[in-house]
């Protein structure tokens, strides 16, 4: 359904996405992992035809979109990252003035806007102020106000930032009731937990390049292995790590006094023995199941949320 | 502690570099402006801009004419020679101060050194100038006529073209309310202006272009919506006018409310203009406190039109203020019929649709930019 093809978008000097290609199938949930910085917000303002790309193009059921096309606009709804909504109008206020600008015959906008304050569940909050609403509650809203004309796909750009964890599982809620009722969903996140929990196929993106993307069951595959075994040392030099990984045969990743090392509980005793025949005391044992974090720190080096 | 505070905020502070200059420029324009209005500028007190005197010589004699050859040779006047009838009607429409009527008989008054037949019309609205420039007459008439007691001989009659009529408002009180009503909207649109900066801040505008809205809707919304509070603020304005010091607002109704509506399209044209060449908050304010105290200081707001020096008379012009300060004049002093008004609201419709053409590409430029 959605085709991206080659993309690129500089700002100055800093390259913001470099040549990203993705598809999503109608009716995914396709998760956008990244740290922050790592360029989900500038494709999905692309996509959401806010930004020209510099190269490269994007295909929304084999048609090239193009900035501010109209009949696009229309196919697409787009969650921004910022809550935005007027504080000083209610939630039916703000729904009403946000469908109109689509051109829905009134009552259909009416009955779209109890629909989705249903969905939501916010239909009892509907002619409160926007301003007297909790952060989850607004971001609620902020989902609202981009479903009343009935979009095929739903960008969504880091929907749950700043909310509790009650407000983010009625969020997931949401986007799932959607994508059940057969919305294609474009979710970015840095929450691994989020992308783990709804979307079928993910793109882990960092310094603007698309680093690896298939079912988070590919991605494992792509690490090759199934946990992580995570060491603490009282003391852990780069010296001693190039020791020991010359003493054990598993990639290894450093983070001060940390060492992750792609492996299994069955290798435990052999690392414990090659630790102690350099001397390195251990403090903790850990181990880790593959997950997307793992996943993105072995392909990066780096944590999701550095 | 303190320093680091301080080096803190003057970091935050000079990092909007636009803003800062802009913050500096305010003062430097004023200064410069106010040095130009009192004739401060040169090391030399410069000269004043000649005014301009119309004649009417109704006598046509060498004598008649040898005077106004005289007073035109004068370096502060500037003698423009018409019919009476053209010259009261310049003076009526406020085009000029005062005329100097040269009655017949003139000449034969001169031979035979009675009174002469004098007489100034002029406009009352802006009688401190007439009075200057009769003072530089009477000057001349006592070095003609060579003794002081040259001025009994002449019977200067002054006679105002605009007729003070019990439901004609002082002209001081025209000024101070039209002057002060369109500098006050100046700022009220700019800070309706602010909010487009708002929008960008809080998203709402990434939102907007996300829907089928276009740039340009938006500029257009956010400008009728200044306008409609324009057009509340200048009629609360007036009614208050009205109510407290008995501004006859019903005088010309028609013609009122016509330019209240091209003063407000001009005025809140100037407000998206404004927020469509800056990017941030202090850049707003700045540059629009710099444009609003110029227009209004050039446009006749804070001082009247007639007292300032001739080069910030001849670009008054370029300011909303003096378009709809005149309007007002033509409506509550000058009480011109619809007609003659309406080339003052067509400046002003023009000045407001140029003010938009330049917004749209600059808007599009500085706001609606994302990254």
């Amino acid at each position: 359904m959605i085709q991206v093809q080659n993309l690129s978008k500089s700002f100055q000097s800093i390259k913001a996405v470099d040549n990203v290609n993705f598809t999503i199938s109608k009716g995914e949930i396709f998760g956008l992992l990244g740290p922050n910085g790592a360029g989900k917000s500038t494709t999905l303002n692309i996509m959401s035809t806010l930004l020209k790309s510099d190269a490269g193009r994007i295909l929304i059921e084999g048609e090239e979109i193009k900035p501010n096309s109209e009949a696009c606009k229309r196919l697409i709804g787009v969650v921004p990252q910022e809550i935005s909504l007027y504080d000083e109008l209610s939630a039916y206020e703000n729904l009403l003035f946000w469908g109109n600008l689509y051109g829905i015959p009134s009552k259909e906008l009416k009955e779209s806007i109890d629909e989705t304050l249903e969905l939501i569940g916010l239909l009892d909050r509907k002619k409160d102020l926007i301003k007297t609403y909790s952060g989850g509650m607004k971001r609620r809203i902020n989902i609202a106000a981009s479903l009343l004309h009935k979009p095929k796909i739903l960008l969504m750009d880091e929907p749950t930032v700043g909310i509790d964890p009650q407000s983010r599982n009625r969020i997931f809620e949401v986007v799932e009731t959607l994508n059940k009722q057969g919305m294609t969903i474009v979710y970015t996140t840095h929450y691994m937990e989020e992308v783990e929990r709804l979307c079928n196929r993910i793109a882990i993106i960092d310094s603007g390049k698309i680093i690896a993307q298939g079912t988070q069951r590919e991605l494992q595959e792509l690490v090759q292995t199934k946990e992580n075994i995570q060491l603490e040392f009282d003391f852990l030099s780069t010296d001693q790590v190039a020791k020991l990984s010359q003493l054990l045969p598993y990639k290894m990743i450093q983070k001060e006094n940390q060492l992750i090392i792609e492996s299994s509980i069955k290798e435990l005793s052999s690392i414990i023995t090659a630790s102690n025949q350099l001397g390195l005391a251990i403090n903790d044992i850990q181990l880790q199941k593959v997950n997307l974090e793992t996943i993105f720190l072995s392909l990066t080096g780096k944590q999701l949320r550095d | 502690m303190i320093l680091k505070i301080l080096k803190k905020d003057m970091k935050v502070d000079f990092a909007d570099k636009r803003g800062i200059l802009l913050t500096f420029l305010l003062p430097i324009i004023l200064i410069t402006l106010f040095a130009f209005s009192f004739g401060g500028v040169g090391r030399k007190k410069s000269a004043p801009r000649p005014s301009s005197l119309l004649v009417v010589d109704k006598d046509s004699s060498k004598a008649s004419q040898d005077f106004i050859a005289k007073l035109d040779a004068m370096p502060t006047l500037k003698v423009i020679s018409l019919d009476e009838e053209v010259a009261i009607e310049r003076i009526r429409k406020g085009k000029n101060t005062a005329a100097m009527v040269f009655g017949k008989g003139f000449e034969k008054a001169v031979e035979n050194d009675s009174r002469l037949p004098l007489e100034v019309k002029y406009d009352a609205a802006r009688e401190i100038q007439a009075q200057m420039m009769l003072a530089v007459v009477r000057g001349r008439l006592m070095h003609n006529f060579g003794d002081l007691n040259a001025l009994n001989k002449v019977n200067m009659r002054m006679t105002s073209v605009i007729k003070e009529t019990s439901n004609k408002p002082n002209p001081g009180l025209v000024q101070a309310v039209a002057g002060t009503a369109v500098m006050m909207l100046l700022f009220s649109v700019a800070a309706i202006g602010g909010g487009i900066l708002d929008e960008k801040e809080s998203g709402t505008l990434k939102r907007l272009l996300t829907s089928p809205v276009k740039p340009v809707h938006i500029l257009l919304g956010k400008m009728g919506a200044a306008m409609i509070v324009s057009v509340i603020q200048l009629t609360a304005m007036f009614v208050f006018a009205w109510l407290a010091f008995g501004l006859p607002i019903f005088m010309d109704t028609v013609s009122l409310i016509l330019l209240i509506l091209s003063i407000s399209f001009a005025v809140s044209s100037f407000g998206v203009f404004l927020v469509s060449t800056v990017k941030t908050r202090q850049q707003l304010n700045g540059m629009s406190t710099i444009i609003i105290i110029l227009m209004s200081a050039v446009g006749g707001s804070m001082i009247p039109i007639s007292m300032m020096p001739g080069f910030m008379q001849d670009i008054a012009g370029i300011s909303v203020n003096y378009w709809g300060i005149q309007g007002f004049f033509d409506i509550f002093w000058r009480q011109l019929p619809l007609l003659e008004i309406v080339p003052k609201m067509l400046i002003l419709l023009g000045i407001g649709l140029g003010m938009i053409l330049i917004s749209i590409p600059l808007f599009k430029r500085n706001i609606v930019k994302f990254e």
